[in-house]
């Protein structure tokens, strides 16, 4: 009984401060959010409001192929940026795991990770320029007339997703790299003297094995595509005419510029409704390994 | 020992303590320039400094980010500064809510340009200062490019074109004028520029005031038979970041760029710089710095006597370090260095404007500059562009 006391009494710092710094701003968050600007419970008419602004989802954008809204700019972040980022980095592990100076490639790699995001996205500006950067001078000689990708919309969202693969790939790479080595080697040498083909041994032991870091890249990858903001900011500034626009940006200018803190709120609600969804599958796995 | 070390550490914090409230004010400044443009303004507030005692620190902060956060300071009831540079129509907004000082008793409007004072008036008091200010004046050029290849300033609209096409034709040059970049304030200027030229400053008052609207035929008949021809035809060229454009147009890629007059203080030689405006404009922007007291300042009255002294004899100082046109009648032209005289007589007969997505701010000036990114690359998206500027204008 009184270890259970002492216990509980050691929980209650940190209940305090989650209770102050999350719980409460989380609560009234979603509270605003039922709110009218004049202070009325309006319930999820401002949801349905948001919705149907052409920031957050803009059906024209579909016809001509650009601006579709902060909400599908975000989902389509995800659809590309994800399997690259997962894609690369495992890639990269396993051709580094050998290569000689690999460790050095590696860190090399990694600095785009540890780079502050906003400096990543005043990088990615002139990356594309169309004069200095260096990725136009690499499609022109596919015969791509050089021109400020971020510039234009047809390839400004495009061209910021690619950029942060960049960014964010040094990330799963140190993740797979790291998981690579908790691999028994007895695992590769069985499969070796049973006379596996190395493809074999990729896809039947090293990719299930990778399982849990897979969840973890997947997760994390999820949750820094739903917040990406300030590579947005810098870059593009969500533009041009809302081209990359993004939720997290929009709450910003929700709440800063435009001063509608309730529309900030739904914004928000929104994108932690999502970060939850994203969760799951980590806490999951988490919640089983306590098991 | 151990006494001894701690009787020195108390004496040295005693000291120090001592020395620091010995200045009987120690303001804070937050101006919106770094580095040359800082330097040029520390003698100005040196010689404050050697008037009243009154020690000031500045520090920078660009309007987009106090625009963030003095909001939420305010609403805490605190200050980042005890003067602050900011856009006019934020100023009017927090006075209206009650969070600027009203400084009517230590400003003398007669001191100041006719109507520079208006967008920080509210019912007859004063919540602001026009500092100095910088003219939008149009197109500014190498006077050696234009020799070395037998340019003229043109005279109309059809000389104007036909002198793009010129400079197209010179090899190694990307696109007759250079476009500006950065959060899109530079494409906003230009804009400015086309609507006071081929609207005259009513409709571009007009405009301001939210009187008519950006999709009325006389707007949209300038976007659509002025500059987005212009932009068809690839005479501008694709936003570049501003400071970097000016690089390239100084370095021969480009034949014009359109700045304010601060560049005058951003090139190798000032003495080579030619402008001229788009033929036929009666009125010209001038963008005034302005600056206010928040009523959270724990000093207001030595914050009172630097925003009078800014507002008067400060300028004097400003204008002679170049880049800077004075809002205070009472600077005399030899104030100026010869380059800033110059862009000073081209305001003479031309009618004051002010800077129109400033003046609006908020949302709009987000969209305008959003926009008109947009209508640079895409200049067929004309009336989408316009209907938006319109669903967001006063």
């Amino acid at each position: 009984m009184k270890q259970k006391l002492s216990r509980s009494l050691f929980l209650i710092p940190a209940l305090a401060l989650l209770s102050i710094f999350v719980v409460y701003p989380v609560v009234n968050t979603l509270y605003l959010s039922f709110l009218s600007p004049e202070g009325k419970f309006v319930f999820l008419s401002n949801y349905a409001d948001l919705l149907t602004r052409r920031e957050i989802i803009n059906p024209r954008g579909f016809a001509r192929g650009f601006a579709f809204g902060a909400l599908p700019h975000n989902l389509l972040w995800t659809l590309i940026h994800l399997p690259l980022t997962v894609f690369f980095g495992l890639l990269l592990a396993v051709i580094l795991r050998h290569v000689k100076g690999g460790v050095i490639i590696k860190s090399v790699i990694f600095l785009g990770m540890v780079t502050p995001m906003i400096i990543g996205g005043v990088l990615l500006r002139f990356i594309f320029d169309g004069r200095a950067g260096i990725v136009p001078v690499v499609l022109s000689i596919f015969n791509v007339a050089p021109r400020t990708l971020t510039a234009h919309p047809d390839t400004a969202l495009i061209a910021l997703i690619l950029g942060s693969v960049w960014i964010w790939a040094g990330f799963s790479m140190v993740l797979y790299s790291a998981g690579l080595e908790t691999i028994p080697k007895e695992l590769y040498e069985a499969a070796q003297i049973d006379g596996a083909t190395p493809r074999h041994i990729f896809f039947k032991i090293t990719i299930p094995m990778l399982k849990p870091i897979t969840t973890v890249v997947v997760t994390m990858t999820l949750l820094w595509n739903l917040r990406i903001f300030d590579i947005v900011y810098a870059a593009t500034m969500g533009g041009p005419g809302g081209a990359t626009n993004v939720l997290a940006l929009q709450m910003f200018f929700y709440a800063f510029r435009r001063l509608e803190f309730n529309s900030a709120a739904v914004v928000a609600t929104i994108l932690m409704l999502l970060a939850m969804v994203a969760a799951t599958p980590m806490i999951r796995s988490a919640w089983r390994e306590s098991r | 020992m151990f006494k001894r070390l701690l009787t020195l550490t108390l004496l040295i914090v005693l000291v120090s303590g001592v020395a620091l409230f010995a200045v009987e004010d120690r303001l804070v400044i937050a101006v919106p320039w770094a580095g040359a443009e800082l330097e040029a303004f520390l003698p100005v507030l040196q010689a404050f400094t050697d008037e009243t005692g009154i020690e000031v620190t500045p520090i920078t902060l660009r309007f987009e980010d106090l625009a963030v956060f003095l909001p939420a300071q305010f609403a805490a009831g605190i200050t980042v500064a005890d003067v602050i540079f900011m856009w006019s129509w934020f100023i009017e907004e927090k006075a209206r809510a009650g969070h600027v000082l009203a400084i009517t008793e230590v400003i003398d409007p007669a001191d100041l340009l006719v109507g520079a004072l208006d967008p920080v008036t509210i019912d007859n008091q004063l919540y602001g200062i026009a500092y100095t200010g910088k003219v939008k004046p149009g197109f500014w050029y190498r006077l050696s490019f234009f020799e070395k290849h037998g340019l003229t300033v043109p005279g109309t609209w059809e000389e104007f074109v036909a002198l793009l096409e010129e400079i197209a034709q010179i090899p190694g040059i990307v696109a007759p004028i250079a476009s500006g970049n950065g959060v899109g304030w530079p494409l906003s200027d230009i804009a400015e520029h086309f609507l006071i030229a081929f609207g005259g400053p009513e409709l571009f008052k007009a405009l301001v005031a939210g009187e008519i609207a950006w999709t009325d035929p006389t707007v949209e008949a300038i976007f659509a038979d002025k500059l987005v021809p212009l932009l068809k035809a690839g005479h501008f060229g694709e936003p570049t970041e501003w400071t970097m454009a000016k690089e390239l147009w100084w370095g021969g890629d480009y034949g014009l760029y359109f700045m304010g007059s601060w560049i005058t203080g951003m090139v190798e030689d000032p003495e080579n710089l030619g402008l001229f405006t788009l033929p036929g404009t009666e009125g010209m922007v001038f963008a005034i710095d302005y600056a206010f007291i928040p009523i959270y300042t724990e000093r207001p009255a030595a914050a009172k006597k630097l925003i009078s002294f800014l507002a008067t004899r400060g300028q004097v100082i400003q204008v002679g370090k170049g880049g800077h046109l004075a809002t205070y009648i009472n600077v005399p032209l030899e104030a100026y260095p010869p380059v800033d005289a110059r862009v000073a007589e081209l305001l003479v007969g031309m009618v004051v404007l002010p800077d129109l997505d400033d003046t609006i701010g908020g949302a709009f000036q987000l969209a305008f500059w959003d926009q008109l990114k947009l209508l640079w690359v895409a200049p067929e998206m004309l009336p989408e562009v316009l209907g938006i500027l319109e669903e967001l204008a006063p």
